[in-house]
């Protein structure tokens, strides 16, 4: 079978899915999982094979002809969305059942479906315009799931700001497709790198695709979007729909010309979301939002990647430039894989607990066993720890920023900052997933939620299985997937193809393995020296306190407060504290709550501007009628003294 | 087959001295205190009575609880098998081994904060917390360190970066990376090891609700970590990878043994900082290793 009959049965199975949503879940779960896999199956060949597929339909869509390509750079891209089309497909039946949510799941499948199907439609397009359709209607499709659960406020609020934030990106991507047509006389999309004019025009790219991908400041839609979410969906679109940002950005550095200064700008981007996302994820309370903003950190370390690729193909630096591409594409994969793990775990936290609140969590180990221990998994591997999939990505991304210092070009310049700040990045990431762990799933419970809580079922925990085998096999065996890094780089940049890896892969798997191997060993033969040497138990050690209480342990906020203070200067938290007061202290409280700085403080505000300025103008339409004839009378008389003066001359 | 003998030799070696460190600083306290001390070798007796004694492990901790310990024993240890000694280059070399050195103790540090929190423990919080925050200006600090010895050598592994001798910025370099030593590693004016007031601890207040062998290891790995560290120090500084087998051998030796004395003297004459001091001297290593960095940088060029 050729990646053509794949993509015809991927296609297939994923309409047919959307007919039998409604009626027939089983079939539907079938259809599509058929769908994903055959969709993974043309992805791995493309990748494994370096070759390009490429279908010109006879029939015409809006009067361009269907062309469809699947290349190096899309694969990459398609691989991981059929992964966690798979993997939320098969989560969803057990999360959202009908039982629950009667109305709401049966039209959540169907549009799953169709987000499905569009988003790999956008991989494939050649063509502008029907890039653009692709393009509305994944965004459309992702509007409708991320407002599954309409009935509440915050998720049509959440919805509505997803809504006009992607279609602020959408116009300029109409206009950056449009322009390409303008001056290129053609819709088909491909390499045309010799056409220097159409070098500003990435501007606009920037604007759409970065919008879309989260980057920090234009992340203003995301935390809610994602939050909001059923899980799954969170999933997907933390997984994958900010990636097609990434696609874009991707797709068209590598066919169009670039402006001298978008490199810079990129990787200026991209550190700037890096930091500043874990920084703002530092300061959440709410599981999922958290979650949400660990995306801006990780677009931005992909940002950082893609933007000294840039650098260096722009300067001719091959070597820290492939690095620096193929760690940011690697990140790619490796933050859908653990960001989608993490977000099932949370959906699993939610569905057993009924609640996002960190602060009323605590000690879910003993409930939700298999949860604790992906979702520890996942926070181990976004930290960029080894032996998992974070660190090689880092590495690689590390490896091109040293070697661009080490090169003493320009570029040392930006890659210092960037690889201390890239450090931090990591640092910071530790510290916010050691509270997240240690406060949701160790320690004691914090509130009713928790002693009720329920582990989730198979059909939820085998996706996360799933994404943390991927997790594991990708941070053991880094060499394995080099390949697919390696044909999409080359397709980025012809003149990229490597004869191997850059860096000692196989040594750093190796490296893990014995990690892994000897950690295990170690643990064991730990336990198994506590178990010969004798084990009591009594309560934890509380300086002497007689009856350590749940309340007791140490908060979020407070374990986040110190790194939080560092950053208060844009975080900007709101303290409400009512000190106890008096000998006797009746009632003391503090409360701690991070806005979002940007979308509270300048998006906001200036919107307000625009409404304000538009409601001064409306009061010229009033509806009165004597006023518009003075209207038309000051118009005609305005036009008749410009002929007049016109006349004269 | 040699190789993996001498590899094994090495580890034995790294395992074995690494509690003669705080043995050392501690003497040196006592000396400046005017006090006899305890022997240098009571950490080995330490360790050998805590691995046969019992375990008591707190009602709320997860069965998890063991294995962070265990974790982060096995990255400090993997951490030096990165790490060159002297002449005789490290046991395990490859591009890039400099940033997978820093990502293990990385490791080791998500392992303990996260076995810290398993108790439940409003200090072990408050310790982890301090930690973990702190880290994040260590981390600024070696990444510099290292990007200053990547650009000296042109290589982004330990073996050869830290052959040479650190040129013109070696004193800078060496403040940034003792204080980053001092940091990571719990000593005064950071933390104080003696202390017995949980509320002011970061390290120690992490492992109260660790006992018998599982406390062994953490020791054990602690001391691990101060030899890595002083080695560290050491080898940026010193052209180690220049002289004769012997010769290198005698400096390292000598250098790890002052840089300890130094450690015991700064615990005898400093006093503790304020916490809320600690980021301004941990941003003051960063800075020494920053204008190191820059030393080579024009160095590169003059």
């Amino acid at each position: 079978m050729t990646p053509g009959w794949l993509l015809f049965i991927a296609a297939a199975g994923l309409v047919a899915g959307i007919f039998a949503a409604f009626r027939a879940p089983r079939v539907w779960l079938t259809a599509t999982l058929i769908g994903a896999v055959a969709a993974l199956a043309a992805a791995i060949w493309i990748l494994a094979s370096g070759g390009i597929w490429d279908w010109q339909a006879t029939f015409a869509l809006g009067g361009e002809r269907v062309h469809l390509r699947l290349d190096g750079v899309s694969a990459f891209f398609l691989a991981l969305l059929a992964l966690l089309g798979c993997a939320g497909s098969l989560y969803a039946q057990e999360y959202w059942t009908d039982k629950a949510h009667p109305v709401s799941a049966p039209s959540g499948r169907a549009w799953w479906n169709a987000l499905l199907v569009n988003l790999g439609l956008v991989l494939l397009c050649a063509n502008g315009l029907h890039f653009l359709i692709a393009w509305e209607i994944f965004t459309v499709c992702a509007y409708f799931l991320v407002t599954q659960d309409r009935h509440r406020r915050e998720v049509r609020a959440a919805g509505w700001l997803y809504l006009a934030a992607s279609h602020a990106a959408a116009l300029c991507l109409f206009a950056f497709f449009a322009s390409i047509a303008a001056r290129v006389g053609t819709w088909e999309l491909g390499p045309m790198r010799e056409r220097a004019e159409l070098a500003p025009l990435f501007w606009l790219a920037l604007f759409g695709f970065g919008l879309k991908a989260g980057m920090f400041p234009l992340h203003i839609w995301l935390p809610s979007a994602h939050a909001n979410a059923p899980s799954h969906v969170s999933a997907i679109l933390s997984g994958v729909t900010i990636k097609i940002g990434i696609y874009g950005l991707v797709r068209f550095t590598g066919w169009l010309p670039v402006p001298d200064a978008a490199g810079w700008v990129v990787l200026t981007l991209g550190v700037a979301s890096a930091v500043l996302g874990v920084a703002f994820a530092l300061g959440q309370h709410d599981l999922k939002r958290l979650l949400a903003y660990h995306s801006v950190e990780n677009i931005g370390i992909i940002l950082i990647g893609l933007g000294f690729a840039m650098v260096a193909a722009a300067h001719g630096n091959v070597a820290w430039g492939q690095l620096a591409l193929a760690g940011g594409l690697l990140h790619v994969w490796n933050h859908g894989l653990f960001k989608a793990l993490l977000f099932l775990g949370a959906g699993s936290v939610l569905h057993g607990t009924g609640t996002r609140e960190m602060s009323s969590l605590g000690g879910l180990w003993r409930a939700m066993p298999w949860t604790a221990g992906l979702f520890a998994l996942g926070a181990a591997a976004i930290s960029g720890l080894p032996p998992l999939n974070g660190f090689v990505s880092e590495w690689l991304v590390f490896l091109g920023l040293f070697d661009a210092v080490s090169a003493h070009g320009p570029a040392a310049w930006a890659a210092i900052p960037a690889a201390v700040l890239l450090g931090v990045t990591g640092a910071l990431a530790l510290a916010c997933f050691v509270k997240v762990c240690g406060v949701v799933f160790l320690g004691l419970p914090r509130s009713d939620a928790v002693e009720r809580a329920h582990e989730c079922g198979w059909r939820m925990r085998l996706p996360m299985l799933v994404l943390a085998a991927a997790c594991v096999a990708i941070g053991l065996a880094p060499a394995l997937f080099w390949p697919a890094v390696e044909t999409a780089c080359a397709t980025w940049q012809p003149a990229w193809a490597a004869s191997g890896p850059p860096a000692p892969l196989l040594k750093l798997g190796a490296f893990h393995i014995a990690v892994a191997a000897l950690a295990t060993l170690v643990a064991v033969v730990l336990w198994r020296r506590v178990k010969i040497n004798g084990l009591s138990r009594t309560v934890t050690w509380d300086c002497g306190y007689a009856a350590p209480a749940p309340r007791m342990q140490y908060t979020a906020g407070s374990f986040a407060g110190i790194i939080t203070g560092w950053f208060a200067w844009i975080l900007r938290p709101e303290r409400h504290s009512h000190p106890p007061q008096g000998p006797f202290p009746a009632h003391a409280s503090l409360e701690e709550h991070t806005p979002e700085t940007v979308l509270e403080r300048v998006v906001e505000p200036a919107g307000l501007v625009v409404m304000r300025l538009s409601t001064a103008v409306r009061r010229l339409q009033h509806g009165r009628l004597q006023a518009y004839i003075l209207y038309l009378l000051i118009g005609l008389a305005a036009l008749a003294l410009l002929a007049l003066m016109g006349g004269a001359k | 087959m040699t190789a993996a003998l001498e590899m094994l030799l090495r580890l034995v070696a790294w395992l074995v001295l690494a509690p003669l460190i705080p043995g050392i600083i501690n003497k040196v306290k006592a000396w400046v205190a005017g006090r006899r001390g305890p022997p240098v070798l009571q950490l080995y007796y330490d360790l050998a009575k805590l691995w046969r004694k019992g375990v008591v492990l707190s009602t709320a901790v997860s069965p998890g609880h063991v294995a962070g310990p265990a974790v982060a024993w096995v990255a400090l240890v993997f951490a030096a098998l990165l790490l060159p000694a002297g002449p005789a280059g490290a046991p395990l070399a490859f591009r890039g081994d400099a940033l997978l050195f820093v990502y293990l103790l990385a490791l080791a540090r998500f392992c303990t904060a996260i076995a810290a929190l398993d108790t439940g423990s409003a200090f072990e919080g408050m310790g982890a917390a301090r930690e973990v925050s702190y880290a994040v200006l260590c981390e600024a600090a070696i990444i510099t360190a290292l990007l200053a010895l990547s650009l000296q050598t042109g290589s982004v592994s330990l073996t050869t970066m830290l052959a040479p001798a650190a040129g013109a910025g070696a004193a800078l370099l060496a403040a940034g990376l003792f204080v980053v030593l001092l940091a990571e590693n719990c000593r005064v004016p950071f933390d104080d090891p003696n202390t017995h007031l949980e509320l002011t601890m970061i390290h120690e207040v992490m492992v109260l609700d660790h006992s018998g062998p599982p406390l062994a290891v953490i020791l054990h790995g602690a001391a691990l970590k101060l030899l890595l560290f002083s080695m560290l120090l050491v080898e940026a500084v010193l052209p180690l990878g220049e002289l004769s087998p012997l010769s290198a051998t005698g400096a390292l030796a000598g250098a790890v043994l002052s840089v300890a004395v130094g450690i015991g003297l700064v615990e005898s004459l400093l006093a503790r900082v304020a916490f809320r001091r600690v980021p301004l001297l941990l941003t003051t290593a960063f800075l020494l290793c920053l204008f190191a960095l820059l030393i080579v940088w024009k160095g590169g060029h003059l």
